[in-house]
């Protein structure tokens, strides 16, 4: 049975006449294979975002986007008004892109931080390792939404947990509640929840490099006297190197687009701290002014780009080269 | 002269024990900061409403109260949300998978002419922010459904292509670090003995890769299970996930948190079932992609 299939596409094969495009029959074979995923990114995200791109420098809006193509054309009126400080989207946009980049390096210093210490931590035999290493992963594999809402429960100003600890310890006075998810606290809550979410991931990244960094070099920093810390300095740490790579960037890049921290957190409040995709939904969707969120939206993306190349060229090419996401 | 080094030992000795100490005072910190929001919701699920009100810190329930656990069923329609959760994210998974891998073996094995290219656009959906393209794609379906007549939005296969999409960059990164692992010996003996290329791969590699294939396959679920932007605009009505229906227990008269909790303790169930049961590919799938042995 299998056989005469196989026979079947063998015949198949021989009949179909593939156009060479003076490739070899390896490349040809690989591009069978990328296809269906080119396809699709190419349906979902490429063509998508081209179509975005357009929009911006159009004018649509909740009334015209069905009939997308026939909205009105004003080639700099979306990213005239963002860079405009007197214009409703222009008077809030830097602080809002301030507060992404705060929100963006937070987290990611944070998550590192965290993330190491943990890998130090875990990288050493003890009773109850395997257990240890379990649990520090559980807020990466919890349902999100579900962790984000206990989250904001804890942060609730009267019946927070958060508030209630303070107060127990004496830091704050029972009546003084520190509204956590409102302006400013907003961005230290949204830092909290995102290391809480992400170092996990960091953490079990830096434990495999540990793991891989041949015993030889700390067997030869011992006989060259090094101290425990120059070790970690000149042993741990430059062998870290492509993995802190990866973990950096995307920290910073899926920090920049996290929608469902701030959106679960703060919900839709606009006095909340606004982070830049979450000021993007309010103008896309509450307001319906499409063409502004996606001029917003490819600002965003280019400064991710931006920040990409630059930490791609400044570090280890090699280690992000290809095929890191 | 016998006393001086084992007094100097001693000290030493007694310095290992502090910092180990230290240690283990840390790292119990950092599992506090893990596990004190699960503990949390735990705790929430058994309190009654009153209770989560009452002044003070009481981390703890006076008394178990499982009520919550019963009302949350009626609440909402939690059955059918979780099950669209599982269509979803599971169909989502099958198809990512399938995609994904061939795409990687391509990518791990074979060198051809835009490689650094293909490689690059994996990374740049990366940055794409979700409400650039949401509008475009929603035009898209909508564009769809007028000309052809197939139902796209708040239907299972609209919203599982866009998340199997949105998962294969991740997955094709992921198995590729697992496919270079594989020594390409084996397949190079199966073609001599008479293998397709495609052979070589359903028969050699992917069994062999079976423990990465399931790795990656829990991270895309959890992707797609979480999703929460474009679920919102394309998964209503009758394919709501779960990500959905759990915001409606914040109704307009407040947040029923004790049930809410209780429901978020059901979900996490299977997750972190999953998680446990198969922790050991995770990791070791998790980190081939970016840790060069």
């Amino acid at each position: 049975m299998s056989a005469s299939i196989e026979q079947f596409t063998q015949s198949l094969r021989e009949r179909m006449t593939v156009p060479s495009l003076g490739l070899d029959d390896d490349s040809r074979f690989a591009y069978w294979l990328l296809l269906p995923s080119i396809a699709m990114m190419a349906l979902i995200h490429f063509i998508p975002m081209v179509w975005g791109f357009v929009i911006s420098f159009m004018e649509v809006n909740d009334s015209t986007f069905i009939d997308w193509m026939s909205a009105p054309i004003s080639p700099l009126k979306q990213y005239g008004a963002i860079f405009q400080p007197d214009t409703a989207v222009g008077a809030e946009f830097w602080s809002s892109l301030v507060e992404t980049f705060l929100f963006a390096f937070g987290t990611t210093i944070g998550v590192y931080v965290l993330g190491l210490t943990t890998a130090l931590l875990l990288n050493k035999s003890f009773r109850g390792k395997f257990t240890a290493r379990t649990l520090v992963l559980i807020p990466y594999f919890a349902p999100a939404v579900a962790t984000i809402y206990i989250w904001r429960m804890m942060f609730t100003a009267d019946t927070g947990v958060v508030n209630e600890l303070l107060v127990w310890l004496g830091v704050i006075n029972s009546t003084d509640e520190v509204f956590w998810l409102i302006g400013n606290n907003a961005l230290i809550s949204m830092i909290v929840v995102n290391i809480w979410k992400n170092f996990p991931f960091a953490a079990i990244m830096l434990y495999a490099g540990l793991q891989s960094i041949p015993e030889q070099l700390y067997e030869a920093a011992s006989i060259d006297g090094a101290s425990r810390w120059a070790t970690f300095r000149y042993v741990t740490l430059p062998q870290l190197k492509p993995v802190t790579a990866v973990i950096i960037l995307l920290m910073i890049v899926w920090s920049f687009i996290n929608f469902t921290i701030p959106y679960l957190l703060l919900d839709k409040n606009p006095e909340n701290g606004e982070v830049l995709m979450l000021f993007i939904y309010n103008f896309a969707f509450q307001n319906g002014d499409y063409s502004l969120g996606a001029a917003l939206s490819i600002i965003l993306l280019v400064i991710s780009m931006v920040i990409s190349y630059g930490y791609y060229r400044a570090t280890m090419q090699s280690s992000v080269q290809g095929g890191a996401v | 002269m016998g006393g001086f080094p084992s007094e100097f030992e001693l000290s030493t000795d007694a310095r290992d024990h502090l910092i180990d100490a230290f240690q283990k005072f840390v790292l119990g910190l950092i599992l506090t900061f893990t596990l004190f929001p699960i503990f949390m919701m735990i705790a929430t699920s058994l309190k009654s409403e009153s209770e989560l009100y009452r002044d003070g810190l009481h981390l703890l329930p006076s008394t178990l109260n499982v009520q919550n656990y019963v009302d949350m069923w009626a609440r909402f329609d939690l059955v059918g949300f979780f099950l669209n959760s599982l269509i979803i994210a599971g169909t989502t998974t099958v198809i990512c998978l399938t995609v994904g891998s061939l795409a990687a073996y391509a990518f791990s094995r074979y060198e051809f002419p835009g490689k650094g290219l293909f490689g690059l656009t994996i990374l740049s959906t990366q940055m794409i922010p979700g409400v650039l393209i949401l509008i475009p794609i929603f035009i898209l379906y909508i564009t769809v459904q007028r000309e052809f007549g197939v139902p796209m939005i708040n239907t299972y296969h609209g919203i599982i292509f866009i998340y199997s999409t949105f998962t294969v960059p991740f997955a094709i990164w992921m198995l590729r670090g697992y496919f270079d692992t594989i020594p390409a010996a084996l397949e190079d003996a199966a073609r001599i003995d008479g293998c397709t290329r495609l052979q070589a791969l359903y028969r050699i590699v992917l069994p062999l890769a079976m423990p990465g294939i399931a790795a990656t396959g829990m991270f895309v679920f959890i992707i797609a299970f979480n999703e929460v932007l474009f679920a919102s605009a394309f998964a209503n009505d009758g394919v709501t996930p779960f990500a959905i229906g759990i915001q409606k227990f914040q109704t307009s008269t407040g947040t029923h948190w004790t049930e809410m909790m209780a429901a978020a303790t059901v979900s996490s169930v299977p997750l972190l079932l999953i998680f446990g049961l198969f922790q050991k590919q995770i990791v070791s799938g998790l980190t081939a992609g970016s840790v060069k042995q």
